[in-house]
């Protein structure tokens, strides 16, 4: 694997640098119940996204089952698990793809209605799917303003205007992206990934959905990548990372949750459990005694 | 000839009267429709309905829904109730042919309404559609004896264009041999389309710089796409034929702008139609009804008895008679006619 | 195309011939382009052909490059080219309306009961309020016809193909059964303005003039605007000789196509006519017979070369297929409404992802679809002077064959307004042409079959050259 060396290179900046999880550091707490406490695995606060018993099913088969999880400012919270364990279910719910068939949703502690992607935008949650979800019929400023764009007094399209912030945002993701006049069908795989992160990150999102976001990119873009998740922490949003890839989720993550079958199965500090722990988790939903289980772990 | 028929289908029921003295009631009359999908049908089969209850007897129909096959067993079914006489109006002229049989081997009489089949035991009852050409090619040459005519013709894939345009040459034969009339333009016209018979006429003034002085038009509804071209070139007026009756029509006929409308009223076949039934019903020979005559002009050259009753040209000089028959309101009829023009009008 | 974008400007300047440079500088669509040569092709070729037939005033001694067959073909296009602006937006979105022939036989059908069956009666024949009510009867019955067609669609989820070929089948039963099989006829005499068919829905040269030269401004006001906004934000610019030449040819054709329509004599007998009604004195002059001008001479009115004479100009219809073209490409470039129909027929997840409400705007285009079939159906119904239930039967063929003739991909996403426009134009070319050859129809539908499947092979073909 190509990627491996670039993976070591944010790894070893991370341990040189500090992140903001150390701080929240607490007492562990009882295990065993099914609604999160405040344990070394939980920042304190109000959490910027609470999903409380979040069920959907399709045709009779339960996706996400009675799914808890929740995200704290300047956080970067993982989501493990299998193909089909349900992760991405659960975050198309946030983002508004889906809806849900129980459970609530609550933004800083106010229940929120999410029924569709326009109403979590209009909570300033953003997502970038793992297909990038882009029009690519059109250019990167047509889809970066998609659903929102720029008008002129007239009440039509300002393309120039939104060429321009485009060209501004782009600059700063990928500098030598020139290619503003063509579909994004044309562009490479690492440009598209650009102005997929660029439409999630120009409308000042307070909470970032990011499903796969290194999976189509070669090295160096994926260390972009994870450079820039470093910066929007430190700008204070909050970040859901949903990945297969162990590494990414240890290099970049303060908390990790996993799921299997549609249930969590725990959640836990990166800090508290290692990368075998946590494939038993995913493989065997066995929950490490550093985790909180959740109500998919394994009974002993 | 033209006016016996008028006052005929004004006369309406005096006909089926008329022609048969000897009236026996409570025969019952059958008819096998192939579809009242169509509104001529329902036309049709309340002016049979009329004239046979009229003369005491009973009527009884059944409606193939455009379906051969359901009209054979329809024809079955209406066997099974044992009629005098079963008219037909066949869907398929060939597939029809084993149920005529069965309702001869049955010992009942049949008669072929307005669609032939070729079966010799049958009374086959129609307009001379031959005659319909001739009579449109007829009126137009009344009017312009000599100069260029244009040829705006029906589908290509429906036979009746070709038997139109038979009939309007046998009439322009002498005339066109003559070189007293050119033909300058002769198109089929999709579908039957006034549209597509517009846009034929404007290429056909086009391609001539307007020297066109008549147009056999083979249907009133190609004849609205066709005035309304000449229209734009201030060229409306110019004789135009039609055929159907249709209303638009025969308004344009009192404006002047479409010289004919030949009409085969359909009422007038359904009444010849059920008194025909009738005579045979009450036992008279088929070729003892009135205004029998041979036919053999089908596709397999069958002798058959017939009754071909000629249309009706409409024009300027018997607009009134139409309104009179009540096919037209003359508001209808008179419609942007200016005062004084048309007698009919008044 | 694989190189990293950085270096692909630069270098690759030097490297490029003049045609290609002059392609990349003006951003002139090659393939409309392509286009463009061979509908005049297909025109030079009808007039050389029917010339040799029949020798005629046209560029090459034929009939069809004359002012008066251009004139006709623009009207005789423009009912399918207006329908084809809202297919190319159907289509691009992924979807296809089958109904829009039978839509437009009821629609006409409707307006023509309308007319002349409850309001002449009512209002009397001629009342100013007959055509106003007769228009907005198509306009309205027209868009929620279309509507309903977007709603099945869009919310009962029923394939648009399905619901339009029931629609097919089932608007002309319904205008057959409005119209009890019959023509409806005549219109009223306001309404027919619309046709195209009667002087007054001819501009005349003044106004035909004054149309072409606002729209002369308007094409440089547009370049020289795009210019300026892209210099406030320093932009890459067009070379300034290339924003000249697109000015230019811009004008020249505005220009060329209103001097061939006001070339178009009225036919000599309406002038004449003109000439009684508003007593006008006819000059005196020589006779000739093939003259499109009248004159007096020896007492009698004839047509002559010089003397009275008056042109036409757009007509009506012409210019509302023209009016429609300009603003629905406004609607499809430069309105959030175009930009969210391209997006979704590009990838539909994506733009539901995005935020966009994909059914309504399902709704929305397939009612705009309806819209413009109430329009063609104006022009139809007017043209004609009367509604069957026959108009407009399978039309929905020429539509989509006008709009795939353009350049608009059935995959979904892909298409311009302008382009089926062409489309249009050809595919009426085509007909007109072999009519004024005297060709029958049977041979005129294998031409335009072949056409429309050639153009399409042709399109592919670029398309993969282009990658």
């Amino acid at each position: 694997m190509a990627k491996t060396p670039a993976k070591k290179t944010i790894a070893a900046k991370n341990v040189s640098k500090p992140v903001a999880t150390e701080t929240h550091e607490t007492p562990l707490a009882v295990t065993g119940s099914q609604t999160f406490r405040k344990t070394r695995a939980q920042p304190e606060g109000i959490p910027l996204i609470e999903m409380k018993e979040i069920s959907i099913a399709f045709g009779g088969i339960k996706a996400v089952d009675h799914a808890s999880i929740n995200l704290f400012p300047g956080e970067v919270v993982g989501l493990l698990g299998h193909n089909g364990a349900g992760k991405s279910t659960l975050i198309k719910v946030l983002s508004g793809a889906y809806k849900r068939d129980a459970g609530s949703i609550h933004v800083e502690g106010k229940e929120v209605t999410i029924n569709n992607p326009r109403d979590a935008k209009a909570q300033g949650i953003e997502t970038i799917y793992q297909t990038l979800a882009l029009a690519d019929n059109v250019d990167a400023a047509a889809n970066l303003y998609l659903g929102r764009e720029l008008k002129t007094k007239m009440g039509t399209l300002d393309d120039v205007a939104m060429e321009a912030e485009c060209r501004k945002v782009m600059h700063r993701l990928n500098p030598n992206f020139r290619r503003f006049k063509e579909p994004v069908m044309k562009l490479s795989g690492g440009q598209r990934q650009s102005v997929a992160i660029a439409r999630a990150i120009h409308f000042n999102a307070r909470i970032l959905i990011m499903d796969e976001p290194t999976a189509a990119l070669g090295p160096q873009e994926t260390a972009q990548v994870g450079e820039l998740i470093k910066q929007l922490k430190a700008e204070g949003i909050g970040i859901f990372l949903i990945s297969h890839d162990l590494h990414d989720v240890f290099d970049l993550a303060d908390r990790l949750v996993v799921m299997k079958n549609g249930k969590v199965v725990g959640t836990a500090s990166t800090k508290d459990v290692d990368h075998d722990e946590v494939l038993g988790m995913i493989i065997a939903g066995k929950c490490p005694s550093g985790a909180i289980p959740g109500p998919g772990a394994m009974r002993n | 000839m033209k006016k016996t028929i008028i006052a005929m289908m004004a006369a309406g029921l005096a006909l089926g009267a008329a022609s048969m003295p000897v009236m026996a009631a409570g025969k019952t009359i059958a008819v096998s429709w192939k579809t009242f999908q169509e509104e001529r049908w329902k036309t049709d089969a309340a002016a049979i309905k009329a004239v046979v209850e009229a003369a005491g007897d009973k009527y009884i129909d059944s409606d193939a829904q455009g379906s051969a096959q359901k009209q054979a067993a329809d024809i079955e079914g209406l066997i099974a109730q044992k009629p005098d006489v079963i008219m037909v109006v066949a869907f398929d002229s060939d597939a029809i042919l084993p149920s005529i049989q069965k309702i001869s081997d049955a010992g009942i009489k049949s008669i072929a309404y307005d669609v032939q089949f070729e079966d010799p035991n049958a009374l086959y009852i129609t307009f001379d559609n031959v005659g319909v050409g001739r009579i449109m090619a007829k009126e137009v040459l009344k009017v312009k004896p000599e100069g260029n005519y244009a040829f705006i013709k029906g589908d290509k894939g429906d036979p009746n264009a070709t038997f139109l345009f038979q009939g309007q040459m046998e009439v322009l034969k002498a005339a066109l041999d003559g070189g007293k009339i050119k033909n300058v333009c002769e198109t089929f016209t999709d579908g039957w389309k006034p549209d597509n018979a517009q846009k034929n006429m404007e290429q056909c003034l086009t391609s001539t710089g307007n020297k066109v002085d008549a147009v056999l038009s083979e249907n009133d509804g190609m004849a609205s796409g066709v005035v309304a071209a000449l229209t734009a070139q201030g060229m409306a007026g110019i004789p135009v034929s039609g055929q159907d009756g249709d209303l638009a029509a025969i308004n344009r006929v009192a404006l002047g702008t479409q010289t004919v409308s030949v009409w085969k009223n359909s009422v007038e076949l359904g009444k010849t139609a059920a008194a025909a039934a009738i005579a045979l019903a009450d036992g008279t020979a088929m070729d003892k009804i009135a205004g029998v005559a041979k036919f053999n002009g089908g596709k397999k050259k069958v002798e058959m008895n017939s009754i071909l009753l000629a249309p009706t040209p409409i024009t300027i000089a018997n607009v009134g008679d139409a309104i009179a028959a009540g096919h037209i309101t003359k508001d209808q009829a008179c419609a942007g006619v200016k005062a004084g023009t048309v007698d009919a009008c008044k | 195309m694989t190189n990293t974008t950085g270096s692909s400007q630069g270098p690759a300047l030097e490297q490029e011939g003049p045609i290609k440079k002059f392609f990349r500088a003006t951003e002139i669509d090659t393939r409309i382009l392509g286009m463009i040569v061979a509908l005049v092709l297909v025109w030079c070729i009808f007039d050389i052909w029917s010339g040799i037939i029949r020798p005629n005033e046209g560029l090459f001694g034929g009939s069809f490059l004359t002012p008066r067959n251009l004139w006709t073909l623009l009207v005789q296009t423009s009912s399918i080219a207006v329908m084809s602006t809202g297919m190319v937006l159907l289509i691009v979105l992924r979807q296809i309306d089958l109904s829009v022939g039978s839509m437009l036989s009821l629609v006409a059908v409707a307006t023509g009961v309308l007319q002349v069956y409850q309001l002449a009666p009512a209002l009397g024949v001629g009342h100013p309020a007959i055509w106003i009510l007769g228009v907005l009867m198509c306009l309205g019955v027209g868009t929620l016809i279309g509507a309903f067609n977007g709603f099945l669609t869009a919310y009962a989820k029923i394939p648009a193909f399905i619901v339009t070929l029931g629609g097919l089948i089932a608007y002309s039963g319904v205008a057959f059964l409005l119209a009890k099989g019959e023509t409806v006829a005549p219109m009223d005499q306001n309404f027919g303005v619309f046709g195209g068919g009667i002087e007054r829905s001819w501009l005349g040269p003044f106004w035909s003039w004054l149309i072409a030269i606002i729209a002369c401004a308007a094409i440089i006001y547009a370049i020289v605007n795009g210019r300026r906004q892209r210099q406030r934000f320093g932009f890459p610019l067009r070379p300034v000789w290339a924003e000249v030449f697109l000015a230019t040819v811009g004008s020249i054709v505005m220009l060329g196509t209103t001097l061939v329509m006001n070339s178009y004599a009225w036919p000599p007998k309406l002038i004449e006519n003109f000439a009684k009604a508003n007593s006008i004195v006819i000059p005196a002059g020589i006779e000739n017979k093939d003259g499109k001008a009248i004159c007096m001479a020896a007492d009698s009115i004839v047509r002559c070369t010089e003397g009275f004479i008056l042109y036409t100009g757009y007509s009506l219809p012409a210019l509302i297929a023209i009016g429609v073209c300009l603003v629905m490409t406004f609607v499809a470039t430069r309105t959030s409404f175009g930009r969210y129909v391209y997006a979704t027929g590009g990838n539909p997840e994506a733009a539901e992802l995005a935020g966009i409400n994909t059914k309504w705007l399902t709704v929305k285009v397939f009612a705009l679809m309806g819209f413009l079939v109430g329009v063609s159906s104006i022009i139809s119904s007017a043209r004609l002077n009367a509604a069957t239930n026959a108009l407009g039967q399978t039309n929905e063929l020429y539509v989509i064959a006008a709009t795939v003739i353009g350049g608009t991909s059935l995959a979904g996403g892909v298409g311009t307004i302008y382009g089926a426009m062409i489309g249009a134009l050809m595919m009426q070319s085509i007909i007109s042409g072999m009519s004024l050859l005297n060709l029958a129809a049977a041979y005129q539908n294998m031409v335009v079959g072949g056409v429309l499947v050639l153009a399409v092979y042709l399109d592919q073909l670029y398309r993969r050259n282009v990658k």
